[in-house]
């Protein structure tokens, strides 16, 4: 690039950087002020953090929301990665009418609110005792159309002559998806990780219909417990809700380096 | 079964084999969507209050038509569509291009920052548009201060800029999360592809539309389904943001329906019915699109 | 050799996972069972759902030490549920005829209490012949509780409605808070005008696109939005007409401003942008953050009506009762819980008032002295007694099951009024709105 170029391409960048960060420092700045700033509109840091902490702490339960956010998540990202992978590759790799019109049909899978198939959904679930429970929380979300449109489309770059040559050295087709696919798609299962965690860290409808038991209590309850009541106080509210966005951010943070500056050319 | 010894052509072989890697996910969202998907096809053709409900034919799906805010919601979920998705899709596709570059530097902070948006918790997002489009805004601030307008005007409480509010809110929230889908398909690119390019000369425009964009098709089919889906399925923003206000000028499909079912007395069939319209929307959309793009080379 | 790693820690991960699923699965469902199992057997345990840790969860909680006093092994578990999650577990256990997994007791907002009884009525207890007596409480409270003359809800808080005003806003106007008293909107309006010009502070501000002050304003003169018969009663409803045109002068004359959401509404307040509002005693509790407004405030009723019969200074805005579920294991003992709780113990009322503010309906407990006592930060006037006072004199108000409905419509019509509409052709709108949403 060229220094006129240069010199654009980052202004451009740190103005969209810039638009993008500020409701994260705003929500920073709530955190650390009482209630009645907030409403004030204030953009400076305040002093009322620890207040703020010890009302948040005080009045819920952090510790057993983090927990089960992060149980729910991890368990439901590894095992729908795994899952979604090996069907996008069976998808793609193996492709024939049959399965592209299969494909078309799981498709619609996504296509109808959830609004509409809660009730059957819930019923299922309640017959099957599976109400307050972490494998009620995740079956419904855990082979999902999108991720398997994922790794379908990205395994189509994945090139047939690696996977000629491994079937000649007597690979199965098993070990062929986990020995030569899955390290050389690292750049979309970090890219895939990333969305699966933050969609499961973040669900919200299905959870508040299961789970019903104190125990069970996921940081998106949380923070939707703080906005009830006749008073709000947002101090409090923007603290949790800080919590609840940091582990998507770090977790985005350690991985984007995997997804965007993978094994470039590792390929051929 | 990989090692079995029967006499099957590799074709065959492969086949099967593509069958069993599928069959875990394939029947799992058999059970988890298509059966209550089926349970709720039997609902919308029924009616009633809570659970008291009885057979109507297509009563329910003729109603919608003659519902006002119903069909007020209809062309709220398309003008959406039609302007939010092609800008935010571009805008994501030039972002993952521009910080594909070797030699740029804080890549990994802009990434993350550009992400931020869709990682940001609803309820704080939604505090910081509405409070940034309010009279006395930041908004208006600045567009006073630039001449721009004499007085501050109320962003959300006139029906079109109150779309146009949403619709930035909808482009300032999502491109992130497209752009990490065209990195890591960009990561499929081998970058000497770009150089060999820049050595016959192609500028970087010729490139991204010679080189990106068409290696890119898998992924860019992708996203335009999936930023589809989401736009006629879209309730958040609605939801938070406008609360379909005002007088329904924002509302979605999808925002109606929730209050067709929680808010409002409950009638599902009629919530059921709504729902498989906008299935069948997507799905012709989908369809088009995949016909279009969906192309083995 | 760095791939190798790689790949290696990425299946060990997913093998991990499959174990770490079957455990953990596994692991929750047994605890499922045995908490279940538990709810069922003891009957000395009653679950309650409501929302609010400051307010009714702080009540409730302690409504069971009052309990404990003669019922020591009495045991209570309250489960935090937001209102919104309320409605949606309800309707979907509800609608799914899956009831097991609802509490014993569960807090209403009165505004949707007769839509779920009349949508759910195997799901709620009738309450009349239970024990609880019911005369306690104001008749335009329990109205909102009771179906086809049966009652199914404890009343809970108080919604009266209350006027705030600035004291030093209307002083540097030269008016004090008694002007306020028992006048119209029209002297209102007036009054206001005055200290906008006088200050550039507006009197009042809502939400735009809510309906609350409109059907506050409709219920001050005994108006509602249905008829006796649950039928809808806005075309030629003079009441509604005089309410939307006094409302649109309102705005117009800039005395009422409307800002787009919650949180800017309580910013007016704490921001001294506004020198007053209008809303249900609840709100106190958020004008009451801004302490160093302490001792600037003071309530009084509201405006009423003008050339409209039955017109009051009295409304009520919000509020909520306490339900007993059919699905509940005990139903004799939440009757008798609430039965000398909150519809029978004074000592109850007088313990959460100071604490939280929570301002009861019921009768006897506004003898308390309690709630005779001086508030500081609203001038040393005994604002609770004033308020049970207000809370008396409410007239009833049909709210019907299509009440979210008719509200939503009449938000519409006075959005469009307000946008220069035509008041007879949007409340029309707003009436077919209702009719469509009525006609299964």
């Amino acid at each position: 690039m060229t220094k006129g170029k240069k010199l654009f391409a980052y202004t451009f960048l740190i103005i969209i950087s810039l638009i993008s960060v500020f409701p994260l420092y705003w929500m920073m700045v709530a955190a650390t002020n009482r209630s009645v700033d907030v409403t004030r509109g204030t953009l400076m840091f305040g002093t009322a953090l620890m207040d703020n902490w010890i009302k948040l702490f005080g009045s819920q339960n952090v510790g057993t929301a983090l927990f089960n956010s992060f149980k729910y998540s991890i368990i439901m990202t590894l095992i729908s990665l795994l899952i979604c992978s090996i069907a996008g590759y069976g998808f793609e790799v193996f492709h024939d009418k049959a399965k592209d019109r299969v494909m078309s049909v799981i498709l619609l899978a996504m296509m109808v609110p959830f609004a509409a198939t809660m009730i059957p959904l819930y019923q299922m679930f309640s017959r099957a005792r599976l109400l307050n429970s972490t494998l009620g929380f995740i079956l419904p979300t855990i082979s999902t159309p999108f991720l398997i449109m994922l790794f379908r489309q990205s395994a189509r770059s994945f090139p047939s002559d690696i996977m000629e040559a491994a079937r000649l050295d007597g690979l199965s087709e098993f070990q062929i998806f986990y020995r030569m696919f899955l390290p050389t798609m690292r750049s979309t299962y970090a890219a895939a990780m990333t969305i699966t965690f933050m969609n499961a860290w973040n669900s919200y409808l299905w959870p508040k219909v299961i789970m019903s038991d104190a125990k069970s209590i996921t940081m998106p309850m949380l923070v939707a417990n703080l906005t009830e009541g006749y008073v709000t106080d947002y101090g409090t509210l923007m603290l949790a809700v800080l919590i609840c966005t940091i582990p998507t951010v770090i977790i985005f943070f350690l991985l984007q380096k995997s997804f965007a500056e993978g094994i470039t050319g590792a390929v051929k | 079964m990989i090692h079995s010894k029967n006499k099957l052509s590799l074709g065959q072989k492969q086949s099967r084999a593509g069958w069993t890697f599928l069959t875990p996910a394939v029947l799992l969202i058999a059970i988890m969507s298509f059966l209550p998907m089926i349970q709720a096809l039997f609902l919308s053709f029924q009616t009633g209050i809570g659970n008291k409900m009885k057979w109507t034919g297509v009563t329910n799906y003729i109603r919608m038509f003659k519902d006002p805010v119903f069909v007020q919601a209809l062309k709220n979920n398309f003008i959406y569509l039609i302007i939010q998705v092609p800008i935010m899709l571009i805008l994501a596709l030039v972002l993952a291009s521009l910080l594909n570059h070797k030699d740029l530097r804080f890549k990994g902070l802009f990434r993350t920052a550009i992400f931020l948006p869709c990682a940001t918790s609803l309820v704080s997002y939604a505090v910081i548009f509405r409070s940034l489009f309010a009279v006395d805004g930041l908004v208006n601030i600045i567009l006073m201060k630039l001449g721009f307008l004499s007085t501050g005007y109320n962003f959300l409480g006139h029906p079109n800029s109150a779309r146009v509010v949403i619709i930035l809110a909808l482009i300032w929230r999502w491109t992130g999360y497209n752009m990490v889908f065209y990195l890591s398909g960009l990561q499929n690119i081998e970058y000497s592809v770009y150089e060999a390019a820049k050595i016959d000369g192609a500028s970087p425009v010729q490139s991204f539309f010679r080189i990106t964009v068409p290696l890119l098709r898998p992924t860019i089919l992708l996203t335009a389904i999936m930023s589809t889906n989401g736009t006629l399925q879209l309730f958040d923003e609605s939801v938070n943001l406008t609360n379909g206000g005002p007088a329904n000028a924002t509302i979605t499909m999808s925002h109606y329906i929730y209050n067709v079912s929680f808010k409002y007395v409950p009638n599902f069939g009629y919530a059921a019915s709504m729902s498989y319209l906008i299935l069948f929307l997507v799905a012709v959309l989908a369809f088009v699109q995949l016909k279009v793009g969906d192309k083995r080379d | 050799m760095k791939k190798k790693i790689a790949s290696l820690l990425l299946a060990g991960a997913m093998a991990a996972s499959l174990t770490a699923c079957g455990t953990g699965a596994g692991g929750s469902t047994g605890t499922t069972g045995d908490t279940k199992g538990e709810g069922a057997k003891a009957s000395n345990e009653l679950t309650v759902w409501c929302w609010d840790p400051a307010f009714n969860i702080y009540a409730m909680n302690e409504a069971a030490k009052v309990y404990q006093k003669d019922h020591p092994d009495f045991k209570l578990n309250v489960v935090e549920t937001p209102w919104a999650d309320v409605q949606t577990k309800l309707t979907t256990a509800a609608t799914s005829g899956n009831e097991d997994s609802l509490p014993d007791i569960i807090l209403l907002q009165d505004n949707a209490f007769q839509k779920n009884v009349i949508s759910y009525p195997d799901t709620f207890k009738d309450l009349t012949s239970s024990g609880i007596d019911f005369s306690k409480f104001p008749k335009a409270k329990t109205a909102y509780s009771v179906v086809e003359g049966k009652n199914y809800g404890v009343p809970f808080d108080n919604g009266a409605v209350v006027a705030c005003y600035r004291t030093d806003v209307l002083k540097e106007a030269g008016y004090t808070v008694d002007d306020f008293k028992d006048i119209t909107w029209s002297k209102y309006q007036e009054m206001g005008e005055k200290i906008l010009a006088k200050t550039g502070k507006p009197l009042l501000s809502c939400q735009a696109g809510e309906s609350d002050l409109i059907v506050m304003m409709l219920q001050s003169a005994g108006g509602s939005l249905f008829d006796k018969d649950g039928k809808p009663s806005m075309v030629g409803n003079d009441k509604l007409k005089k309410v939307m045109e006094t409302y649109a002068s309102l705005v117009k004359s800039g005395v009422l401003i409307e800002v787009n959401d919650w949180d800017q509404y309580v910013g007016t307040l704490t921001n001294s942008t506004v020198g007053g509002t209008i809303n249900g005693c609840w709100i106190m509790a958020s004008i009451q953050t801004a302490e160093d407004q302490s001792g600037n405030w003071a309530i009084t009723n509201m405006p009423k009506l003008e050339g409209v019969e039955g017109a009051t200074n009295y409304s009520n805005n919000g509020g909520s009762s306490w339900a007993v579920t059919s699905a509940s294991k005990n139903p004799d003992l939440a009757y008798d819980f609430l039965s000398k709780t909150f519809a029978g113990s004074t000592e109850l009322y007088e313990t959460i008032l100071p604490k939280s503010g929570a301002m009861a309906t019921y009768l006897p407990a506004a003898e308390s002295k309690v709630y005779g006592e001086p508030q500081k930060f609203f001038g040393d006037a005994p604002v609770y007694s004033m308020i049970t006072d207000f809370a008396s004199k409410v007239p009833s108000n049909n709210t019907g099951v299509y009440y979210y409905e008719a509200r939503d419509a009449v938000a519409t019509a006075i959005t469009k009024v307000v946008a220069g509409g035509d008041i007879d052709a949007e409340i029309k709108n707003a009436e077919d709105t209702v009719n469509f949403a009525m006609g299964k």
